[in-house]
């Protein structure tokens, strides 16, 4: 291979190549691209939202009116801001107990060896791979009132009498949608605690099981401890992807019925695009942003992340 | 053999003495076991069945002719399956450009994502940097923003640079949910291919950049497809941040089309179905074509 590289030496490129080696140069056109996008999408978008919450942004032409701290107080007084928050609070506490529930459990079901395994797990990154636009159609299709195939189901199978209004019903349509997503986002708990399952020492087990230990025993005082890291990490990012959650929300139920699903997202939404407040939405972006980072700052103060890969 | 000694033999494997012996344990340790992996596998086949019913009921709906869709009883396989909804979706020229939409947008965020990445992580890995702590926690932070809290500054800054309803705008705004993701991969998978390879092409006088071209980055390949395979889904997966920036219908992607086929109250639900099956058949393929180096290039994810 090294006579390889020697041989294929070209006088000019190898002194452009001796040109981009320069310490400097090559950290300059190995890290600017990232930094620089990283930069324009992810840090610009948040301060232009800070920045817009102080104006009035017209929806149709490029006026700023400078309105000081009004939008920020508009969102912080009007009930249906926090009533929007409450509701996002409680899909993402529901959505995130099942995904660990269900995630945990399955992780543990298809850890153990057996026949088929690598095409059950295979199958069970299915869902994950399914556009949520795509499965909130399918889901809507699946409870629908009149045709629906799970309220045929029950109603032949006697167990109803009355079709059951799943997305379209005042009380059911959070829990509806919360376990519609949870037929996705599970997958995400099952990958990253298999992850971790199966870095866990089989040693440890053998100890256990040699010292008497029950099944019980070895699950509470070998696996949870080993899976406490992950459980906190899932518990973080998908807590907050989830308090956050738009696009299942608005194909189920857009926000309904009578605002029964209407999260914070779905909030801002509607008052950047059905009443062009711009302004006021850049200002609830702000606000969530605020949420975010003291989320983020609970994930680096408990459990620094950087550090469980090296950082060198 | 008569009926007592068949009911005892097929009870011996349970202890009947002492009554301070919780039934479980009264078992024996081969019958445990058989117990055991029956439950296992009646759960396992739950589990299957709760992943691919669903999948199965959008391909039925999708080959059920559209007469037969609102009988009741329903009928579980289709009686005159036929591809009439999919040629429907297919003659709607919409569709097909939303389609196209979708896949240019995904192809750009693909070769943007997995090119500053795969810099990036190289730059990281190898090079001796000041504050690389503070990276990590930024690229990690960056991670956890979800697209809706993205979506509406950016349209209001996508507006004043005149990229609203643009292709490039699009990219770019989709780069930023898979850029930190793919970038801590990068990062990481360049921390697991040895240096010493680097060192002694170093050695026999090659320059630093040809042993990251020729060395590094031949090596790094299953990570590469990795990202690209993840921006992709990333990418054909998103809703939010094309439903906010991209207002005009020509220049929707695909599942925002989806929309189309529900009219007021009257939703063509074979002709979504089938229009929802040939959206998942790409995220399908690349897994399926892919699955060896998706492995190694995530089992060094670490996080994720």
């Amino acid at each position: 291979m090294l006579e390889r590289l020697r041989a294929r030496k070209a006088p000019a490129q190898d002194s452009l190549y001796e040109f981009l080696s320069i310490k400097w140069i090559l950290a300059g056109i190995t890290l600017l691209p990232a930094a620089i996008l990283f930069t324009f999408v992810n840090v610009l978008p948040i301060l232009w939202a800070i920045y817009a919450g102080f104006f009035n942004v017209s929806p149709f032409s490029r006026e700023w009116t400078w309105v000081g701290l009004e939008n920020y107080f508009e969102v912080i007084g009007n009930p249906e801001f926090w009533m929007a928050m409450w509701r996002s609070l409680l899909f993402a506490a529901g959505s995130v107990t099942l995904q660990l529930i269900f995630g945990i459990g399955i992780a543990l079901i298809i850890n153990r060896t057996f026949r088929f395994a690598t095409l059950v797990r295979s199958v069970i990154i299915l869902p994950y791979l399914i556009p949520t636009a795509v499965l909130a159609f399918l889901a809507k299709w699946m409870g629908d009132p009149q045709s629906g195939i799970l309220n045929q189901i029950l109603l032949q199978t006697d167990l109803i009498t009355e079709p059951i209004r799943w997305f379209s019903s005042f009380d059911l349509a959070m829990i509806s949608v919360v376990l519609t997503g949870s037929w996705k986002f599970t997958l995400f708990v099952v990958i990253m605690v298999l992850a971790r399952l199966q870095g866990i020492p089989e040693g440890l087990y053998e100890a256990a099981t040699t010292m008497g230990a029950t099944s019980y025993e070895k699950f509470r005082d070998i696996t949870l401890p080993n899976l406490k890291g992950v459980i906190f990490i899932v518990l973080l990012l998908r807590g907050v992807w989830m308090f956050n959650k738009f696009d299942l929300i608005f194909v189920l139920t857009g926000g309904g019925p009578l605002g029964s699903t209407t999260t914070t997202s779905i909030h801002a939404y509607d008052v950047a695009f059905t009443t062009l407040q711009l302004g006021r939405a850049a200002a609830i972006s702000t606000l969530l942003f605020i949420v975010l980072a003291t989320s983020a700052l609970l994930y680096f103060r408990v459990l620094e992340p950087s550090q469980e890969v090296d950082v060198e | 053999m008569n009926p007592i000694t068949a009911v005892m033999n097929w009870i011996k494997p349970i202890r009947f003495d002492g009554d301070n012996i919780p039934l479980w344990n009264r078992l024996e340790y081969s019958l445990r076991d058989k117990l055991l992996n029956g439950m296992i596998t009646v759960l396992l086949v739950l589990i299957m069945l709760a992943i691919l019913l669903p999948l199965y009921w959008m391909l039925s709906t999708a080959l059920t002719p559209r007469a037969e869709l609102f009988d009741f009883p329903v009928p579980l396989f289709p009686d005159n399956p036929t591809l009439d909804h999919f040629w429907k979706v297919i003659a709607n020229s919409n569709f097909l450009v939303w389609y196209m939409n979708s896949l240019v947008v995904a192809i750009g965020v693909v070769l943007l994502t997995v090119f500053s990445a795969t810099l990036g992580g190289y730059g990281l890995a190898r090079l001796e940097l000041p504050y690389k702590k503070t990276y990590a926690r930024t690229i990690l932070f960056g991670y956890m923003f979800p697209p809706i809290l993205l979506a509406i500054p950016m349209f209001i800054f996508w507006r004043q640079l005149n990229i609203v309803n643009s292709h490039v705008g699009l990219i770019l705004a989709e780069t930023a949910i898979s850029l930190p993701f793919s970038l801590w991969l990068m990062w990481q998978n360049f921390q697991r291919v040895p240096n010493s390879l680097e060192e002694s092409a170093l050695m026999a006088g090659a320059t630093r950049f040809r042993a990251f071209v020729d060395i590094a980055l031949p090596i790094a390949k299953p990570g590469m497809v990795a990202v690209g395979v993840f921006s992709f889904a990333v990418s054909w997966n998103q809703f939010t941040i094309p439903q906010v920036l991209m207002i005009d219908a020509n220049h929707w992607v695909v599942v925002q089309g989806l929309f189309s086929f529900s009219k007021q109250h009257s939703i063509l639900w074979g002709q979504l179905m089938a229009a929802c099956f040939i959206v998942i058949i790409p995220p399908f393929l690349f897994v399926f074509f892919l699955q060896k180096y998706l492995l190694q290039g995530f089992r060094t994810g670490g996080v994720k």
